[in-house]
C-alpha cells in the first residue's frame, strides 16, 4: 500500500460511458493483483470529498504501467473523463484481496458484467501467463456499452446482452445455463465480478453445479484502507459483516448472505 | 514555541488529534503516514462486549459531507486490550480510547478493564453517539444524567477524562458544564449531527438505519460555532473537531478558543492531512509571534 502521484499516460474512450485510462506504476511500488482496487482523489475541493475507489484492470512489470475501466456515471467520475495525458493523480493502493487461483484442471470461468470487466480481465491475463485455459463470458444491457473487442487483445469473450442486440442473447448465466446441459461445468470454478444480481445468480448457479465461486464485490466507501466500518457486506460468519476494502473485495460466494 | 497541552495532568505533544471512528486502531494507516506529527490517537469506539454494527448501506456522501451510520462496530474491549494495544502502543502519539456504552455499568466495567495500561492517556467519553438506539445518545443529551456518570467515572481514574458532546441540543454549554462539574478534564466537541437522505426512487432512507449522523466540511461553521460556545461556558481545555481539511480550518477552532483538534473525516481524504496541519499550525503561530495555543486564544477578537 502506497500513497503517490501518478501520471496519466493514456486515455481512451472504450464505448458509451467507459474509459480506460492507463497510468505510471513503479514497479517498486506494491504489485497490483486480481481483484485489488485504488483509490484516487478526484478533486481538491471538497465536491466530491471522499476519494474515489477503481479496480485495477492490468498492470505491466515491464512497462511500468498500470490501468482501470471506469464508468462516468457521478461527479467524481465526471472530473476523472475530464482529465488528461500528464495529469497526475493521487492514488493510494493497492488495496483489498485477490483471488485465489485454482490449482487443478478442472474448468475456470470467468464471469464479467458492466464495469465489473476491468478486475476480470486482469485476472484472465494473469491466467493466461499461468497457462491456464478459461471461457470468459462479458454481459451488457445492450450492445452500445460493449467495448471496442481490442481491449479483450487475445481472450476471445463470449458476448452476452440482456437486449439481444449482439451476441447471446440474455444474461451471462442464462448462457452458462445454455452450455452446460451435459454437465461440463460441474465441479470447476467460476470467478466473477460485475452487477450484485448477476453475482447472486452465479452464486446460485455455482450451488446448482457444485462449481466454486469467487465474487469480488463493490460497497460505497469512505476510507477504503479498513477503518471506518462503512463499506461493509453481510456475511454468514461472526462478527456477521466484513469489510469489503479489507476482507475482500474477492470473496467466496458461499460466505456471503446473500439477500 | 511550544504547542503542547495540558489535559488534566498530562500533556500531549502536540494538539493534533485524529477523532475517534475515522482511524480504526491505528495500524489501518501504518503504511501510509509518519505518527510523529499526531498528538493524539482516539481510537474507533470500545465497548463492553464486541458490536457488529448497524446494517448496510452505512454510509453515503453529501455535499461537502458524508453520513455515517457504523453503529460502534467494534472489537470489544478485551480484544482491544489483546489485538489492537500492543500496535498503538508502539506509537508516539498519546492512546486515548473512545468509550463508549448502552448502559453506565458498561462504561465503568470498560474504563476499569483499561486503567492498569501505561500506555494508556486517558479516555474519551462517547455520550454522544447518534446511531446507537437507547444508551449513549441519551447521557448526552441530559446534564445530570452526564453529571453523574463523569462523577463515577472520576472515582475510577486518575487519566484525563475527556467527555465528548453531541450537537443535537437545545445548548450544548449546559451539558458541557454538567462535564465540568462532575470531574471531567476536558470536553471534546462536536461529535456529528442528526441527518438523512432519502432515495426518491425508492422512496426510502439512503441508509439502512434511516438516519446517520453528519460530518465533513459542511458541518464546519456549527462546530466552531458551539465549539466558541462551549470553551465560553468552562473553564477545562476543550478539543475542537467537525470538519477539518487544513490549516486554516484548524485555526478557527484555536481562535474560538480550542486547546486541541482532531481531524475526523479529513483523514480519508488525505491520511497525510495531520502532518500538513500541524506545520500550518506552526506556520501561523511564527507569523503571529505566538508560542502557545493559549495566546492563540488571545488573538480572537469578539
Amino acid at each position: 500500500m502506497v500513497y503517490t502521484k501518478s501520471e496519466i499516460l493514456t486515455f481512451q474512450k472504450l464505448s458509451k460511458n467507459f474509459y480506460l485510462l492507463k497510468f505510471k506504476w513503479s514497479s517498486e511500488n506494491d504489485t497490483p493483483l486480481p481483484g485489488q482496487f485504488f483509490t484516487i482523489r478526484v478533486s481538491d475541493t471538497t465536491v466530491p470529498l471522499l476519494r474515489r475507489p477503481f479496480a485495477f484492470s492490468n498492470f505491466d512489470i515491464t512497462g511500468n504501467t498500470a490501468s482501470f475501466i471506469f464508468e462516468k456515471k457521478g461527479v467524481g467520475t465526471e472530473m476523472l473523463a475530464a482529465m488528461g495525458v500528464n495529469e497526475e493523480l493521487d492514488i493510494i493502493g493497492p488495496l483489498g484481496n485477490t483471488f485465489f487461483q485454482p490449482q487443478d484442471d478442472r474448468p475456470i470461468i470467468l464471469v464479467a458484467g458492466g464495469i465489473g470487466l476491468g478486475p476480470m480481465l486482469f485476472l484472465a491475463e494473469t491466467l493466461q501467463r499461468g497457462n491456464k485455459v478459461f471461457n470468459f463470458v462479458f454481459g451488457a444491457k445492450s450492445k452500445t456499452l460493449i467495448p471496442n473487442q481490442n481491449i479483450f487483445k487475445n481472450i476471445n469473450p463470449v458476448i452476452c446482452t440482456d437486449d439481444g442486440s449482439d451476441g447471446f442473447s440474455g444474461t451471462t448465466i442464462d448462457y452458462l445455463k445454455s452450455i452446460n446441459d451435459d454437465g461440463i461445468l460441474n465441479s470447476g470454478h467460476l470467478m466473477a465480478c460485475g452487477p450484485l444480481p448477476m453475482l447472486k445468480a452465479c452464486h446460485e448457479f455455482a450451488l446448482e453445479n457444485s462449481t466454486s465461486c469467487q465474487v469480488s464485490l463493490e460497497q460505497t466507501m469512505a476510507c477504503g484502507v479498513g477503518a471506518c466500518m462503512g463499506c461493509v457486506v453481510k456475511i454468514k460468519q461472526e462478527p456477521g459483516f466484513a469489510r469489503v476494502c479489507k476482507e475482500g473485495t474477492v470473496f467466496n460466494s458461499k460466505d456471503i448472505l446473500w439477500t | 514555541m511550544d504547542l503542547s497541552v495540558k489535559i488534566g495532568k498530562s500533556t500531549l505533544a502536540n494538539p493534533i488529534g485524529v477523532a475517534s471512528g475515522t482511524f480504526g486502531y491505528g495500524s489501518e494507516y501504518e503504511k501510509l503516514i509518519d505518527f510523529s506529527s499526531i498528538g493524539a490517537i482516539y481510537t474507533k469506539a470500545v465497548t463492553l462486549h464486541p458490536r457488529a454494527g448497524n446494517d448496510m448501506p452505512r454510509i453515503i456522501e453529501t455535499p461537502s459531507g458524508l453520513l455515517n451510520s457504523i453503529g460502534l462496530a467494534n472489537v470489544g474491549v478485551d480484544k482491544f486490550i489483546t489485538d489492537k494495544l500492543p500496535f498503538l502502543r508502539t506509537l508516539p502519539s498519546a492512546i486515548i480510547p473512545n468509550i463508549a456504552g448502552a448502559t453506565e455499568d458498561e462504561y465503568y466495567s470498560v474504563v476499569k478493564k483499561l486503567d492498569s495500561s501505561n500506555e494508556i492517556f486517558g479516555y474519551e467519553i462517547n455520550i454522544s453517539c447518534p446511531n446507537v438506539k437507547k444508551g449513549a445518545l441519551a447521557f448526552g443529551t441530559d446534564p445530570e444524567m452526564v453529571e453523574s456518570l463523569t462523577e463515577n467515572l472520576r472515582a475510577l481514574t486518575e487519566k484525563p477524562l475527556i467527555i465528548k458532546l453531541t450537537p443535537n441540543v437545545t445548548d450544548i454549554s449546559v451539558i458541557a458544564k454538567a462535564a465540568e462539574n462532575g470531574g471531567a478534564d476536558a470536553i471534546s466537541c462536536i461529535n456529528t449531527l442528526i441527518g438523512m437522505v432519502i432515495d426518491i426512487n425508492n422512496k426510502r432512507p439512503v441508509l439502512a438505519a434511516g438516519t446517520g449522523g453528519l460530518s465533513g466540511p459542511g458541518i464546519r461553521p456549527v462546530a466552531v460555532a458551539m465549539t466558541f460556545k462551549v470553551c465560553k461556558a468552562v473553564d477545562i481545555p476543550v478539543i475542537g473537531m467537525g470538519g477539518i481539511m487544513n490549516d486554516e480550518d484548524a485555526l478557527q477552532f484555536f481562535l474560538a478558543g480550542a486547546s486541541a483538534i482532531q481531524i475526523g473525516t479529513g483523514n480519508f481524504v488525505d491520511p497525510l492531512i495531520s502532518n500538513k496541519i500541524l506545520e500550518g499550525v506552526q506556520n501561523y503561530c511564527k507569523e503571529e509571534r505566538v508560542n502557545t495555543i493559549l495566546e492563540l486564544h488571545g488573538l480572537f477578537l469578539s
